[in-house]
């Protein structure tokens, strides 16, 4: 589904390097998760698949079924499928939640959505996400709790239907209560759309007792140092980044 | 509150009020001056001025606290369109006689190109029992702002369109129906 080869992305007007010929090849239906110290370039690379305005790709590609869309425009790329719930959402002042989901929804599909389906279709997850009604009718994230924040992130995830998911560190922000609810709404998403992926960027292994990944890969100075199971990552949270040969940050 | 009041491009007008009070100010590109008396204790002001400007126009707005314990929230959103002059001269007045009084505004012009946009956010204040907070704005749309929509597969052209009108149409109280030329002006841009 993903194929990222040999990727250095550098931030734009500057000569600071984040990524430095990273390789990472995500296949369908798999979930990845991407562990690391503070300032490796793991939100930069969740930025970058989506195609974020502050970095510029110097080498490389990153292909999504097949397509290069090293190129593509942020909304080209989302209208393929890819969805990045970020780590922290940002407050648009006037556009409520849900014209703002309507409108997506519109432009991904193509056409207009039934009123009645987006209207059903939108209490039911509200529902799932123990979500008050009325954030629909609320300016995009404004004056939300950070719980708030991250379900309104799942909420459109939900009703976007995209095929490939990356959670730039979901939990932050989330208490255990909620991200147990956030995950049970991820993992029957999963269930219900076999073929989607997931890339999850975390500090700590906790996201990933609810969503358990098939591979976790070290990201250390723009590279992906090393890669496991989930023992790599409880082995991580046992012993610090030590473990993969240089100091901890 | 009971006290709404809608003014489409009116250009002179004073107030003297003596009731809560909400006024929609809707202006396509014309100047206007405005004088607001707050003339009756506990009341409070919501102006909430919407305007879309093409050639050189000003806009004045003075609220005078007369009596004690009003509060007036001021909220001016502009849009420049083009490379012309909006200047805004934004006052709140609490004189010394008036205590307890809540003043605040909020001002922001968004440049879709070149334009000459000034704001002075005034606070004329002469007593020490008050609150008063002002803050003034004047640029684009925030490219993190049109980022997060587009990550939604919204293009950059209906993104933009998305914030104008969640910024020109601020509040959702608005009875849309009696400001259907200025909808139709933010539909045009």
């Amino acid at each position: 589904m993903l194929n990222i080869k040999n990727l250095s992305v550098k931030v734009i007007d500057s000569d600071i390097n984040i990524l430095n010929k990273l390789n990472l090849e995500i296949g369908n239906g798999e979930v990845h998760a991407i562990m690391g110290p503070n300032g490796t370039g793991k939100s930069t690379l969740a930025k970058i698949i989506m195609g974020h305005y502050q970095y510029e790709v110097t080498n490389g590609s990153i292909k999504f079924n097949n397509k290069d869309i090293t190129k593509l425009s942020v909304d080209e790329r989302a209208k393929l499928g890819i969805f990045l719930s970020m780590q922290d959402p940002t407050v648009i002042d006037g556009v409520s939640n849900s014209e703002f989901i309507r409108t997506a929804q519109n432009e991904i599909n193509g056409s207009k959505t039934n009123l009645y389906e987006f209207i059903k279709n939108m209490e039911f997850s509200l529902d799932d996400l123990k979500l008050d009604s009325n954030m629909i009718h609320r300016s995009i994230n404004k004056d939300f709790s950070g719980g708030e924040k991250k379900k309104n992130e799942i909420l459109q995830m939900k009703l976007l239907k995209p095929k490939f998911i990356i959670l730039d560190e979901l939990d932050s922000g989330l208490d255990v209560d909620s991200l147990k609810i956030v995950c049970k709404n991820i993992n029957k998403y999963l269930k219900d759309n076999k073929e989607c992926s997931i890339l999850i960027i975390t500090h700590y292994p906790r996201i990933l007792e609810y969503i358990k990944p098939d591979y976790v890969h070290i990201l250390k100075d723009g590279n992906i140092k090393k890669t496991g199971d989930m023992k790599l990552a409880l082995e991580i949270e046992k012993n610090g980044y030590q473990i993969i040969g240089e100091e901890n940050e | 509150m009971n006290n709404i009041i809608y003014l489409n491009g009116e250009e002179h007008k004073e107030f003297n009020l003596e009731e809560d009070t909400i006024i929609y100010h809707f202006s396509i590109d014309k100047s206007s001056d405005i004088t607001i008396n707050l003339n009756k204790e506990d009341i409070t002001l919501y102006y909430y001025y919407n305007n879309i400007n093409y050639n050189d126009n000003n806009y004045k707005i003075r609220v005078n606290h007369n009596k004690s314990n009003t509060k007036s929230f001021v909220y001016n959103h502009g849009v420049n369109v083009n490379n012309s002059k909006l200047h805004y001269w934004v006052d709140g007045y609490v004189p010394k006689k008036s205590n307890g009084c809540d003043c605040n505004q909020d001002n922001q012009i968004i440049n879709i190109n070149d334009g000459n946009s000034k704001i002075w956010p005034n606070l004329l204040i002469d007593n020490f029992d008050v609150n008063a907070n002002h803050a003034a704005y004047i640029g684009k749309f925030k490219e993190e702002d049109l980022f997060y929509i587009m990550s939604r597969g919204i293009s950059r052209k209906k993104a933009y369109k998305l914030l104008l009108s969640g910024f020109l149409l601020n509040t959702d109280s608005i009875d849309k129906e009696k400001i259907s030329d200025f909808v139709d002006e933010i539909n045009k841009l």
